[in-house]
């Protein structure tokens, strides 16, 4: 019983509305992103852009706020504060894994300047939506699941794992196939490759995350108050799609094409 | 037999000869499909090892829960009381932080001989002008080995540390995520494997730096260096990350941060540099890995790369490393010298202030060691000034150890000593510290035997004397028997002088121009009676430590029973019987005063629930 | 207050005493360049900087350590004391001024060494696995040793052919990282005539150790007296002109003419000599064997040597005159 009652103490779950708002607010962000991309392109509004969409991505759907609604003494052994300490864990991972990508990024500009890879816009904008319609879905199934909806939730969580999968082809079967340059080619490759390649590892991780939690909600393993399962598994992956967005202008908007 | 193959270690490394087997099959049968030459060395050895180290992971049975888990299974949280295994517990993936601190320790130790031996070994070489008995790729190998080795060994050495001490100073059961724990111990031992491994594929040439473009031309057992630390540089990180964790979430009651043991304060410090910094070290040198197999140019000019990003990279981590190397040590030593000098930690704030300022400044310094690397001439001065700021913080912990100990009571047990070698002989590294830090001086010093004498003090003294410290210190909780006294004083005054000599004679040839890295030198240079000094301390800190093994042997045999407060300390893993309980303490602990307080009557740190 | 007194005179004593002992050893090389001056200056701050906090320190310790001893049977615990703030604040504060004036001193001393001389003579410094080679751009020749004129600052421009390498030469107490594909400039002005030594001081392969060539500071008069023969050398006889070579790429650093075993085989004696291979077969050293053995070192590999040690690029940075000339010079030597 401490379980449902601390569960409540976290506030009331927040519902299918707000994600969506989110969801709309950073679809227009995004286009906005791209329009200034292809008519101005002033670096630093690029980067104001993407941080926006990665606090509004960290606020609402990783919902950093519940690290900090852990309630201090009760019994340690509870499931509630249990998983306050989960969460807290698997925040620091996502910290300590968030400084890869950031020398990744670092390195990008160290060697590509105001320059960016010769790569294929369109192919760009899909993938990237692809990624954010897939995080929507992620946070339907977290927030369903928290309404007690577990067929809600796998239906989400199977578009949000078929999305990812479309992305994985997309970056990894099509862009790679037809980039002008092989990872050997110069900066350029180097940089292309290996940023899409780490993030793609990553978003395949995320997959297996994924599937495997569908497996255990299809056996009835979550429940209302127990699932912290799917929620690690989903904020992992907007934890990935936060990382898009800042890669995404990096890699494709922000800069001009080498000649 | 039958018991030995049910040692997780052993099923562990058979695992590793099957992976490493699957993976070099796996690449050659993908190139064969790919209509390439079947069998090309790198890339297969690399995805070997690779495939090695996981299904070691499997086999030492770390990820068993895990799958469980992922099966859907409920696994107990309950640690299993595995003292009925007796000593075979040590040899598989135990849950209990003790065993697995433990295990480190073991481990630790094993490579600090191993790195030590190579020392000796190439030190030899250097006694005599020309080459001896090893060519010049062989000792830069074996220099390159002992550096990095050394340093993995004192990552794992502060994981032992922090890993058994840290749940018992803040009264916890274990660590917030056991299995994790077991984890990151485990992913160390391949990861030593490996990088021992390079030693037979060619070596490598590059110091433990592994700058490029050296280290793109270099051998394939360069790969092997950059897998190996790559690997273990997860260990640090997850230990890191359990650390903090348990440290947040795990407090007995009323701990209130000032009332942590101030070691409990460096290991946080010591973990927010783990948790960040290490992974890009790991980045680093995957992407020097990536060049080497896919022709990737980040650090080929020819390419429009640049060298110097991979130093950047690697500094970013490896100066805030030094600090991780050192905090823990320098934690020991406040935590231990109150309680040898019978009084209060001067000034306890601040000195758990200056831990953090450390770190944090720590992050904002590893240009210095780029003073002469061609990077932009602007970055020089801001670092200058950075890394002098270190020397405040630094200077508060000395100051506050010397206030400290002014009318103690002090006693000198073997860990007293230790502790007052390690300030120091801290100290004198310490304080060449500042010369380098400036760039005009550091024109001259840079990469010769000075830096090289400069960092064995701050590492011995911040490191290696603490280290033993807390060994003698923390062996009857470990134990319940304690080490023999006169042998371990005998190992302090070998060890002290003889690294004294080593560390001084680098100093002075340094200054006089002497470089580092050089497997010969010119006669001319008049520094050969230097050189054997040298080589003669080296030997002698190496029999010191030989001295160690022995008393540790004996003591095992026949030793001194010491089930109690063998010290008299306040903290509250000494208030309870050693060796320590499976599940530390059975009443939860309280915490109803300040930690040091000795020579304060009827004071008290901690009570246990239940208790008045 | 007896104790602090003693204290403070202990200090004092041992400052002096550590300080004299220091300077008396002599701790740094011979100064032989301007920018030396001031990057002395600043190593002797440093000695009683360091000999004064070290002192305070170790004194108040082990003094200490001595009075304050647990005696023979005694009990009891230590003086409760827990701190003083103000005595706290004070010891973060002054070694914060301290460190700060250091850092202050340190960006003064930098200043001074890289001040521009706009008329110093360029050299271009090009280092390579594993030998060094200065161009005179001004008078259109190579060397393999660095001559310079005393008194008058160099401009070196200096880049690498392969990996990091770094020019150090201690006397003048500068070093500089040398990198591939850019070119970084470093400002000398030797000030005292002499010959010293340039080493690499960035681990560079297998014979970093032997990187090393000669840096002539001489007058004026006798560097013009140089840069003549060299130019009058590079057109007369052929061995004379193969020895320029030679040092200019650095062939020295392993192979002795004097008959000393260096990295490489000697080249006294060499010359139609019979050469015993690793593998057993001897050749005699004529003129094809020997551009062979410049062109494609591990085309023949001689006895008690190992292969991949002689640079495989001497194929392209020599043309057939160039090697005509050293083997020439080889020949003189026979
Ligand atoms: C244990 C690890 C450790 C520690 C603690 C330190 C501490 C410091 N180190 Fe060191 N360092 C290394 C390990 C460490 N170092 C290693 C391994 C290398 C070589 C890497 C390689 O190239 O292989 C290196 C190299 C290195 C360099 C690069 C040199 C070069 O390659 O050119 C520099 C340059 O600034 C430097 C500076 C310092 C400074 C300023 C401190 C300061 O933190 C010291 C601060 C302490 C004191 C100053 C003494 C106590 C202070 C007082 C009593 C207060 C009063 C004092 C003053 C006012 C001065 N170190
Ligand atoms: C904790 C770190 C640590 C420790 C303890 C040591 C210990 C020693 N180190 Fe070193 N050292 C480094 C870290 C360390 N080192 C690093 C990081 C480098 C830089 C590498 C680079 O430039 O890339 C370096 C480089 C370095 C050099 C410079 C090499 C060069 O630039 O060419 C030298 C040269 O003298 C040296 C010497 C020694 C010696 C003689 C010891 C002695 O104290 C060792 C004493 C011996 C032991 C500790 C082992 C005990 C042995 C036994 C007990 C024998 C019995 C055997 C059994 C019981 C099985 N070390
Ligand atoms: C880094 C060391 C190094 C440098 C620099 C070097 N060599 Fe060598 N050289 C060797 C070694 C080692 C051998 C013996 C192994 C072999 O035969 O390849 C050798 C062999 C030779 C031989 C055959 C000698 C014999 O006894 O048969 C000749 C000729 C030669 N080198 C010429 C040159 C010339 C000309 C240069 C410069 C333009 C040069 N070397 C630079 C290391 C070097
Ligand atoms: Cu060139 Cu070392
Ligand atoms: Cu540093």
């Amino acid at each position: 019983m401490v379980e449902s009652k601390s569960i409540s103490k976290t506030g009331t779950p927040p519902t299918l509305r707000l994600g969506f708002l989110v969801f709309v607010v950073l679809a227009v962000l995004t286009a906005v992103e791209f329009a200034f991309a292809l008519y101005f392109n002033i670096w630093f509004l690029l980067a104001l852009m993407a941080i926006l969409k990665g606090g509004l991505v960290m606020y609402y759907y990783m919902h950093i706020y519940k690290l900090f609604e852990a309630e201090k003494d009760e019994n340690r052994e509870s499931f509630a504060y249990k998983l306050a300490t989960n969460r807290l864990g698997l925040w620091f991972f996502m910290l300590s894994d968030g400084f890869i990508f950031g020398g990744l990024f670092i390195s990008r500009f160290n060697l590509l300047g105001l320059t960016r890879p010769d790569v294929n816009q369109l192919l760009g904008v899909t993938v990237t939506s692809v990624l954010l319609v897939s995080s929507f879905f992620a946070n339907r199934a977290e927030v369903s699941m928290e309404h007690g909806n577990r067929n809600q939730a796998i239906a989400s969580l199977v578009v949000t794992i078929t999305l990812g999968v479309l992305f994985l082809v997309g970056v990894l079967g099509v862009e790679w196939r037809i980039a002008p340059f092989g990872p050997g080619d110069g900066v350029q490759g180097a940089i292309f490759y290996s940023m899409t390649g780490f993030h793609a590892f990553h978003v395949l991780t995320g997959v297996i995350f994924l599937s495997i939690v569908i497996r255990n909600l299809v056996r009835g393993r979550y429940s209302a108050e127990k699932h912290w399962g799917v929620e690690a598994a989903v904020v992992y992956w907007h934890f990935i799609d936060f990382v898009w967005i800042f890669f995404y202008p990096a890699l494709y908007l922000i800069g001009t094409l080498p000649h | 037999m039958r018991k030995f193959f049910s040692l997780g270690l052993v099923r562990g490394l058979i695992w590793q000869v099957i992976g490493t087997a699957f993976g070099i099959g796996l690449v050659t049968g993908v190139r064969a499909l790919m209509r390439l030459p079947a069998w090309k060395a790198e890339p297969a050895v690399v995805v070997g090892a690779l495939f090695g180290a996981l299904f070691f992971l499997y086999g030492v049975g770390v990820l068993d829960d895990w799958l469980k888990w992922a099966n859907g299974e409920e696994t107990s949280d309950e640690e299993v009381d595995e003292t009925g295994l007796g000593r075979r517990r040590y040899f598989g993936a135990s849950q209990d932080h003790k065993v697995i601190g433990i295990q480190y320790l073991t481990l630790a130790l094993i490579l600090f001989t191993v790195g030590g031996t190579f020392a000796l070994i190439f030190r030899t070489e250097l006694v005599k002008p020309g080459m001896q008995f090893l060519t010049p790729l062989e000792y830069n190998t074996l220099m390159s080995l002992h550096g990095i080795v050394m340093i993995v060994g004192i990552l794992i050495g502060i994981s032992a540390f922090m890993n058994y001490t840290v749940p018992l100073l803040i009264g916890a059961r274990d660590m917030a995520f056991p299995r994790l724990n077991a984890f990151s111990f485990w992913i160390a031992v391949p990861a030593g494997i490996i990088l021992l491994s390079s030693l037979f594929l060619g070596g490598f040439d590059t110091g433990w730096t592994g700058y490029p473009p050296l280290s793109v031309r270099a051998p394939l057992g360069m790969q092997m260096f950059f897998l190996g630390v790559s690997l273990s540089s997860f260990s640090s990180i997850l230990s890191a990350l359990n650390i903090l964790a348990t440290v947040i979430r795990l407090r007995a009651k009323g701990m209130t941060p000032f009332r942590l043991p101030i070691f409990v304060w460096a290991a946080i410090a010591t973990s927010i540099i783990s948790l960040t910094a290490t992974q890009l070290i790991g980045l680093a040198f995957q992407m020097v890995m990536l060049e080497r197999l896919l022709g990737m140019g980040f650090f080929d000019p020819v390419k429009g790369g640049n060298p110097v990003l991979f130093e950047h990279l690697f500094w970013f981590y490896s100066h805030p490393a030094v600090y991780v190397f050192v905090l823990p040590g320098l934690g020991v030593i406040s935590e231990l010298l109150p309680v040898f000098v019978r009084k209060p930690l001067y000034g306890y704030k601040w000195v758990a202030m200056s831990s953090l300022g450390i770190a944090l400044t720590g992050f904002l310094v590893w240009g210095h060691h780029m003073f002469a690397s061609g990077m932009a001439e602007y970055l020089r001065e801001p670092f200058m000034y950075s890394t002098l700021l270190v020397a405040v913080p630094t200077g508060v912990k000395f100051f506050s150890w010397v206030a400290t100990i002014w009318k103690g009571k002090i006693s000198f047990p073997t860990p007293m000593l230790f502790v007052l070698g390690g300030i120091v002989v801290f100290l004198l590294g310490g304080l060449s510290g500042p010369p380098n830090a400036t760039v005009s001086t550091d024109l001259l010093l840079n990469n010769t035997y000075y830096i090289v004498g400069h960092f064995h003090d701050t590492l011995f003294g911040g490191y290696v004397f603490p280290f033993f410290a807390s060994i003698y210190y923390w062996w009857p909780k470990m134990t319940g028997k304690r080490l023999n006294e006169k042998l371990g004083k005998l190992h302090f005054w070998l060890m002290g002088p003889g690294m004294l000599i080593l560390t001084l004679a680098m100093m002075r040839v340094g200054l006089l121009g002497m470089r580092r890295r050089v497997a010969d030198y010119d006669p001319a240079l008049g520094f050969q009676s230097y050189h054997i000094a040298m080589t003669l301390s080296g030997y002698l800190v190496a029999l010191s430590i030989l001295i160690f093994f022995i008393n540790v042997f004996l003591t095992m045999k026949r030793g001194e029973v010491a089930l109690g407060n063998v010290w008299g300390s306040r903290s509250p893993e000494w208030q309870v019987a050693s060796p320590m309980p499976v599940h530390n303490y059975d009443k939860p602990v309280v915490v109803v005063g300040e930690p040091y307080d000795y020579g304060l009557p009827g004071s008290r740190y901690v009570k246990f629930e239940g208790e008045d | 207050m007896k104790h602090i007194f003693i204290i403070a005179i202990l200090v004092i004593a041992s400052t002096f005493a550590i300080h004299t002992g220091l300077s008396s050893i002599g701790l740094l090389p011979a100064q032989a360049s301007a920018q030396a001056v001031s990057i002395d200056q600043l190593f002797g701050i440093y000695t009683w900087a360091i000999a004064f906090v070290f002192s305070l320190i170790v004194v108040i310790l082990l003094y200490s350590l001595v009075v304050f001893r647990r005696r023979k049977g005694e009990t009891g615990e230590g003086a409760h004391i827990e701190g003083n703030t103000n005595l706290e604040i004070a010891w973060t504060v002054v070694p914060l001024l301290a460190v700060f004036y250091l850092a202050y001193l340190g960006g003064k001393s930098l200043g001074e060494t890289r001040r521009v001389d706009p008329s110093a003579m360029v050299v271009k410094v090009v280092a390579g696995q594993w030998y060094w080679q200065f161009q005179y751009p001004d008078y259109g020749f190579g060397s393999g040793d660095l001559y310079l004129p005393v008194g008058k600052q160099v401009d070196l421009q200096m880049t690498s052919n392969d990996v990091i390498h770094s020019f150090f030469v201690p006397e003048f107490r500068l070093k500089q990282d040398i990198l591939p594909g850019r070119t970084v400039d470093l400002r000398v002005t030797p000030t005292v005539i002499g010959s010293y030594k340039v080493s690499c001081a960035q681990l560079c392969g297998t014979n970093h150790a032997y990187m090393i060539a000669n840096v002539v500071v001489v007058s004026q008069a006798d560097f013009q007296a140089w840069v003549t023969k060299q130019l009058a050398t590079a057109s007369q006889d052929p061995a004379l002109h193969g020895l320029q070579l030679v040092q200019q790429f650095g062939c020295a650093v392993c192979h002795s003419v004097d008959g000393s075993k260096k990295v490489g085989p000697t080249w006294q004696h060499l010359y139609e000599s019979s050469v015993t291979l690793a593998d057993g077969t001897k050749v005699t050293a004529d003129d094809k064997y020997i551009s062979d053995s410049i062109i494609n070192p591990n085309l023949q590999i001689v006895k008690g040597f190992s292969p991949n040690v002689m640079p495989q690029t001497f194929g392209q940075t020599l043309d057939d005159s160039q090697i005509q000339a050293i083997i020439a010079y080889i020949e003189s030597l026979k």
